[in-house]
């Protein structure tokens, strides 16, 4: 029985004595496309974060592949939220990409063929192969977004977070990332995704999990996006559950 | 071919004889020729990675470090004073460091309280030492605006070998450094030790700064750190450019201000190396083709015009 | 906010707060009060007088003997160009009985303090005294403070210094005029000597270089050519085109010396020299001259005429001989 590909063991995050996620027990044990959900200041991003080292936990543990992650950090790739870049900083798409390689490389090593030829196919793989020479600062949101998508690919880990990664995005691209995730979720790969929009999420995810500072369910997506799950989960928001529920429902009529 | 190199070493070396420069001129025009090549370099990473300030912080904690240092050894060598001033800026720096990661201060506000605090214990430790009329302590005071036009061979040499090696050790780090400068997340969820990597970089910065003073002192020291990356910057995109445009205008700075010393009589020459800076910065600003002011000006005229 | 966020915590913040601040301003009123005490004691010799520079304190001395006990604000070695006051110093300086500085903005970071303490405190600036034809311009209205290199106009300063000491003690008159008449003669005996010792060096040779132009009365008076790198204040930072010309001078006049000072720092010299030696021409360092101040105790050289003597006799060694 091989250790599940990510595991959560009762996880506590706390800012001070304000908690911000509380004993999260979450285990995902098969490649998929996972969903994390959840309300505005739920600790989505949080959990990833502490996943990652990058927020101290005030408790419990995490682990890949059954072992800690700095064991295997060169297996999980990350995609953070797109407001934490400076876009102006003097780097070209090419050179953002290539930024994912550098973990494989070590220190001092720089860059080389392989490298570069890397870079230049998972550019493609985004459709960005024809911006690699721009700065930055002058892409489109949906632009953006998929260049730190294919950072993420030339990683060439097993595990990938992503943290809203289709926020503010335009729909052509957030079609083309989705297929991107799909794409590496079918080799045999796992995705978590903190998502933003329910109605996307019931029809991306295979399986997700709904958080509002504790996991409220977690499973596959019909099973959990019910009506009452989504009233624990997103108490007091009332037309977006109406239509919520419509999605879901529609969702499960298409087999 | 070989030999013909010390025919060429021994006419680089009697150069000054037949060029007619001033011996004193070669001196200091070298010295502070690698000092601003290499705060243009260091500088570059300081200011991608949003510590430009860090430099200023280091060269105000210098001058409690030399004080001591004097006060320590009873010697006024440059390298033992210098020795003093790096240890003063490398222990406010980390400080600053600690500041930002372990309480909830802000950047610029640790900046300044590190900044005027480890200033005030230097003015004091030194005004301390004069008043008692320490033998040998006239001239500490003077680090603040440092001595340009009074550097000896032995100052520009130890000027440009530590200048060399901080651009060695740029070059060699420059992927880890532009790494952490861009996105310090990603860098250290892919493992990379964030907090180690940021120690380095300000401490390169302080090595210069502290190496910097006597050539412009503590005041304009910052300046060259600061200066030449943000003209370097309106030229060019991508960041090993940007390094080799930074040093290429802290030279052109150091030799325009030290010739200008040169013929003009009775202006100091640190200030001069400043003011050399400033106005290629003020040029870069105006002039350069993709991010200058005028060239977009003209760019909306002309993209007005041709909608009209 | 170390009491937590009640409001009883807060109150008591406050409090503690106005605590502190009333025992700020209580320690601020209080201490300077007693320090009017200690005025009462200068009414019997030996008189208190605070002087400025070792200088004038030296010359305090000479013209008021066993009468009064000189303190000196700065000490041998001092840089008078840049002393700041420390709070100390302005507390001695008002509760003096009389304020002896030398003048001409040689103190120049100390040129308000003294005018605002002119006004309570008896002060004389004795190079104020001295008659304006005599002095050397620099630029602006301002003169060459460095008066006490030329013996003998420094001795046209005593009568200033002897009517301040008569103000202070009238019973002393006599001997104050006396010991000043006696002073005057001993200076010019001395600026004789000077001369005469000077005039051993060849003209050529009578070149002083030094790190600040603190030498121009000493150079007229006794015929010497003399050449700073720093202007007469060393608060101005040397220009590069400064220290070419004077390697281009010790080259060119053959220059055998070059001299560093006691106050100053010498890496100036120190450029001079090496520039010279790369175009071929070793220029010695021909000693220690004492120039904004005095020596320490021990060192032979505490009064202002063993100082003039050390520094000419310095200066023959090093420029006279026969190179």
């Amino acid at each position: 029985m091989s250790a599940p590909l990510l595991e959560f063991h009762d996880v506590t995050v706390a800012y001070g004595r304000r908690p911000v996620l509380w004993n999260i027990d979450l285990t995902i044990d098969h490649a998929c496309l996972f969903g994390i959900i959840g309300p505005n200041g739920a600790g989505k991003s949080t959990l990833l974060k502490a996943a990652l080292g990058l927020v101290p936990t005030t408790g419990g543990t995490v682990t890949f592949f059954g072992r800690p992650l700095a064991d295997g950090r060169r297996r999980v790739g990350y995609v953070p939220q797109r407001e934490t870049v400076d876009w102006d900083f003097p780097v070209t798409v090419g050179d953002v990409v290539l930024m994912g390689t550098y973990a494989r490389l070590g220190w001092f090593r720089r860059p080389g063929r392989g490298e570069r030829r890397l870079a230049r196919e998972c550019l493609a793989r985004v459709g960005l192969e024809d911006v690699a020479d721009r700065q930055i600062g002058r892409l489109s949101g949906g632009q953006q977004q998929r260049v730190f998508l294919a950072r993420a690919l030339a990683q060439e880990a097993d595990v990938y977070l992503l943290d809203e990664p289709l926020a503010g995005v335009d729909a052509r691209s957030q079609e083309t990332i989705f297929e991107v995730l799909a794409a590496l979720r079918d080799s045999g790969r796992l995705v978590v995704v903190v998502h933003h929009d329910l109605r996307t999420a019931a029809a991306w995810f295979d399986r997700v999990a709904l958080i509002d500072r504790r996991l409220v369910a977690t499973g596959p997506t019909a099973t959990v996006l019910t009506p009452e799950n989504l009233e624990r989960t997103y108490a007091g928001q009332i037309e977006l559950l109406d239509e919520l529920g419509r999605a879901v429902a529609a969702r499960r009529r298409t087999p | 071919m070989m030999s013909g190199i010390p025919d060429v070493v021994c006419c680089v070396a009697t150069a000054p004889a037949w060029l007619a420069v001033p011996p004193n001129t070669v001196v200091v025009a070298a010295g502070v020729a690698a000092v601003g090549v290499a705060a243009g370099v260091i500088g570059s990473l300081a200011v991608l990675r949003k510590r430009a300030l860090a430099g200023d912080a280091a060269a105000h904690a210098a001058l409690a470090g030399v004080a001591l240092a004097f006060l320590a050894t009873g010697r006024r060598d440059l390298p033992v004073l210098l020795g003093g001033g790096l240890l003063a800026a490398l222990a406010a720096l980390g400080v600053l460091v600690l500041l930002r990661r372990y309480t909830r201060t802000r950047d610029d506000a640790a900046t300044a309280i590190v900044l005027s605090v480890s200033f005030g214990c230097g003015i004091a430790l030194v005004a301390g030492l004069t008043s008692r009329g320490v033998p040998d302590a006239a001239g500490l005071e003077h680090f603040l605006l440092g001595h340009t036009a009074a550097l000896t061979v032995a100052d520009a040499a130890l000027l440009a070998t530590v200048s060399a090696a901080a651009v060695v050790v740029a070059v060699v780090g420059l992927k880890e450094a532009t790494l952490v400068a861009f996105d310090p997340g990603f860098a250290a969820a892919s493992g990379w030790p964030v907090a180690a990597i940021d120690y380095c970089l300000v401490g390169l910065v302080a090595a210069m700064v502290i190496v910097g003073l006597p050539a412009a002192g503590a005041v304009l020291v910052t300046a060259l750190v600061v200066i030449p990356p943000v003209a370097a910057r309106q030229w060019t995109d991508r960041v090993p450019t940007m390094l080799l445009l930074a040093g290429l205008i802290g030279l052109a700075a150091a030799v325009f201000g030290v010739a200008a010393s040169a013929l003009v009589p009775r202006l100091a020459t640190g200030p001069l190396v400043v003011l050399a800076a400033a106005t290629l910065l003020a040029v870069s600003l105006l002039a350069a083709p993709e991010r200058g002011l005028l060239p977009r000006a003209w760019r909306r005229r002309s993209a007005r015009r041709g909608a009209a | 906010m170390f009491f937590g966020d009640s409001k009883t915590g807060a109150a008591m913040g406050h409090a503690l707060s106005r605590a502190l601040v009333l025992a700020v301003l209580a320690t601020v009123v209080v201490v300077p009060t007693t320090s009017q005490e200690t005025a009462a004691w200068g009414d019997e010799p030996p008189r208190p007088v605070l002087a400025t520079t070792t200088i004038v304190a030296d010359l305090v001395r000479q013209v008021g003997g066993d009468r009064v006990v000189v303190d000196c604000l700065m000490g041998p070695g001092v840089d008078p160009h840049s002393y700041r006051a420390t709070p100390r110093d302005a507390d001695r300086l008002a509760a003096a009985r009389l304020v002896v500085a030398s003048g001409l903005h040689l103190e120049g970071k100390l040129a308000s303090l003294l005018a605002r303490l002119a006004r309570r405190v008896p002060t004389v600036a004795v190079a104020d005294a001295l008659p304006r034809e005599r002095l050397l311009p620099v630029a602006d209205g301002l003169f060459d403070p460095h008066v006490w290199f030329d013996a003998r106009l420094w001795s046209e300063g005593v009568p200033a210094v002897v009517a301040a000491l008569v103000k202070l003690d009238p019973a002393g008159r006599a001997a104050y005029e006396a010991r000043g008449a006696e002073y005057t003669r001993r200076l010019e005996a001395l600026d004789g000597r000077l001369r005469e010792r000077l005039a051993s060096i060849p003209r050529q040779r009578r070149v002083l270089v030094t790190a600040h132009d603190a030498f121009r009365y000493f150079g007229r008076a006794y015929d010497v050519e003399v050449v700073g790198v720093q202007g007469t204040s060393t608060e101005s930072e040397a220009g590069l085109a400064d220290i070419n010309r004077l390697v281009d001078l010790l080259v060119d006049r053959g220059i055998p010396a070059v001299f560093v000072e006691t106050s100053v720092s010498d890496r100036n010299v120190a450029a001079l020299r090496e520039g010279a030696r790369a175009r071929g021409r070793e220029v010695a360092l021909g000693g220690r001259l004492y120039s904004d101040s005095l020596g320490g105790p021990g060192s032979g050289a505490e009064t202002l005429e063993s100082v003039l003597e050390a520094n000419v006799e310095t200066m023959v060694a090093a420029l006279a001989g026969g190179r």
